[in-house]
């Protein structure tokens, strides 16, 4: 064989080797089955595609877990994993999952809403495929995902990205983004069709709010806040005056800009009766100027880029040595969904919806969040769930 | 008789203790204002927002508008009927069986914060919205309508000197008959120095919160 053809060959192997590595890495991670354990309080387990049969049997489809009270009362949905590569949100609504037990009205979980996005990674920045937290019985670990659902679930992309109803030319990647494509319609795109699943249910179940929980940039001005559209600003605007003096943390409100569609709290105040509200905490580990894109930035906030760009103001956060801890974000979303059902129930008596045996923010900073998961092996199989 | 008198005296001294210790931090005393009352904002920030959920959480009742000009002010409970429009918000809340549209305004409260976007949607800039307040502030003096400044958006609402929100506070603070102002507002004392300076009577209140029932003792007839 001449040299030539020997090193041609040579190199497709190590091309080979590195896709069919890459390959096995990434099909293991998009079949990965996380645990979710339901807690005490769950009474019902639904799928997404019973609100929309178009999602029924694709990766897209996902568990709805209900936590019905003894008394009749109001209604929550609390969304985590809209974007899956912000984790807090999952981790907050897991610890709801485990531990909330409903008094009054009910607790409607969706843990995983862009299930197709929690399948995906993001290569090019280098994303880990999973994380872990530490607990007293071991570790619990998670897939980590992507913002937008996975081209593999729906493709292809348009050039760009016509809103529905609204017709706003959006980006192209927005079409498999679930908080660009509120509120969706049975026959549109798949990641139309679970925000549509996601107003189904709503509008059947009569939910009286909506809790969709992020992560965001410390550069980026919309973070550590509440946005809220104008019908849900007073409840937002009181739970952020309560939770900064009671609990001590800033949770600024934003208001919903009327005149940029598709987004969780514009369309669903527009297109039901819910009050809609969008959580967000400060989440270095998506912000560009960072180092490497690892585990322990995202479990720890702390990067030196970051630091030095706090000590120039281009933060939009306050920022130090202490980075921002995941039992921080999290513990920000417990207090501020608890804090949430509060304001509404003082304010609408007969829909209120009473929930114990939630930590709040100064409990989970203390103990961290591992300590509030249980151990599976303890649990009955028929509360385990894999996803 | 000598001891009564000891204890009474040592009663009277742990009371007076212990209701200083309840005042809130920074505070004077707590000038009392009237109904019917207009909040409006200088500088556009969704602080106002927070003024008026702040209101109606210790159930005062009022009117909002975000830009009123003197016409509007003058014309009284209702502004004049004005609705909200592209760049304009009203709002009526005031108890109008006690004070029929018309009625004038006895007390304006301004939230103090410039927000770009907010005065951008307006249509104003920030001149436009310095010279709107000295107006409105003018008719207010010669109407004897009573003003308070409320300013709650911490470090976020404040500034290098000559900046926007810089301009909102020297085109409203020492014109106000009373001030609310939280502690991160005013952690380098400027307020504290407009109050001495103007001697308006300032509360310093540690969270925007402490604002209801701050509102409630002004309000308190």
């Amino acid at each position: 064989m001449p040299k030539q053809w020997k090193i041609k060959v040579i190199l497709i192997l190590i091309v080979a080797a590195a896709v069919i590595t890459a390959g096995i890495q990434l099909y293991n991670h998009r079949h990965y089955r996380m645990l979710l354990t339901a807690g005490p309080g769950v009474t019902k387990v639904h799928m997404l595609s019973d609100y929309c049969s178009g999602l029924k049997g694709t990766m897209a489809d996902t568990h709805v877990f209900f936590l019905k009270g003894k008394e009749p009362g109001g209604k929550m949905l609390i969304l985590a994993n809209t974007h899956s590569n912000e984790p807090a949100s999952l981790l907050a609504a897991l610890i709801f999952l485990e531990n909330a037990v409903v008094e009054k009205g009910t607790l409607i979980i969706i843990p995983q809403f862009n299930n197709s996005g929690g399948r995906n990674t993001r290569p090019g920045d280098g994303y880990p495929l999973y994380f872990e937290i530490q607990t007293s019985w071991g570790t619990k670990k998670f897939r980590m995902g992507n913002r937008d659902a996975s081209p593999l679930d729906q493709w292809p992309d348009p050039d760009v990205y016509v809103h529905y109803p609204d017709k706003q030319l959006l980006s192209f990647l927005d079409i498999r983004n679930t908080n660009r494509t509120w509120p969706g319609r049975p026959n549109g795109a798949l990641m139309e069709k679970v925000t549509y699943a996601a107003m189904e249910l709503m509008r059947t179940e009569k939910v009286d709010m909506t809790v969709d929980i992020h992560g965001a940039e410390t550069m980026f001005p919309v973070t550590n806040c509440i946005v809220a559209p104008e019908k849900a600003i007073r409840i937002a605007t009181m739970t952020s005056l309560t939770l900064k003096a009671r609990e001590g943390f800033d949770n600024h409100v934003e208001p919903s800009p009327s005149g940029f569609r598709g987004l969780s709290h514009r369309e669903i105040g527009d297109f039901s009766d819910t009050l809609p509200f969008l959580l967000e905490a400060p989440l270095p580990f998506l912000d560009q100027p960072t180092g490497p894109k690892t585990v322990k930035l995202l479990l720890d906030g702390k990067d030196p880029f970051l630091l030095s760009l706090a000590k120039k103001n281009k933060l939009f956060v306050p920022y130090d040595e202490s980075g921002w801890p995941m039992e921080n974000r999290v513990g920000q979303h417990c207090s501020a969904v608890l804090e949430l059902l509060r304001q509404f129930s003082r304010k609408s008596p007969d829909r209120s919806i009473q929930v114990k045996n939630v930590p709040r923010y100064a409990g989970i900073v203390k103990n961290g969040v591992g300590y509030y998961y249980h151990n599976p092996a303890t649990i009955n199989k028929k509360d385990l769930y894999f996803n | 008789m000598k001891k009564i008198t000891r204890t009474a005296f040592y009663t009277v001294i742990t009371c007076g203790f212990i209701l200083y210790l309840a005042l809130p931090v920074g505070a004077e005393e707590i000038p009392k204002a009237k109904y019917p009352i207009l909040t409006t904002s200088a500088g556009q920030s969704p602080d106002v927002t927070t003024v008026n959920i702040v209101c109606e959480e210790a159930e005062i009742k009022y009117d909002y508008c975000d830009v009123p000009d003197i016409e509007i002010l003058s014309a009284g409970v209702g502004l004049a009927g004005k609705e909200s429009g592209e760049g304009f918000h009203s709002e009526v809340h005031s108890d109008l069986e006690k004070f029929p549209a018309g009625t004038p305004y006895k007390t304006m409260i301004i939230a103090i914060g410039a927000s770009l976007k907010g005065m951008g949607a307006s249509g104003l800039t920030v001149n436009d919205e310095v010279n709107r307040l000295k107006k409105i502030i003018d008719y207010c003096k010669d109407n004897e309508i009573f003003i308070i400044g409320v300013h709650v958006g911490g470090v976020s609402k404040r500034g290098a000197q000559g900046s926007d929100n810089e301009k909102m506070i020297d085109a409203v603070a020492p014109f106000t008959d009373y001030l609310i102002v939280t502690n991160d507002s005013n952690k380098d004392g400027r307020f504290t120095d407009i109050a001495a300076e103007k001697n308006i009577p300032l509360t310093e209140i540690e969270f925007a919160l402490n604002l209801v029932e701050i509102l409630q003792q002004v309000f308190t007839e």
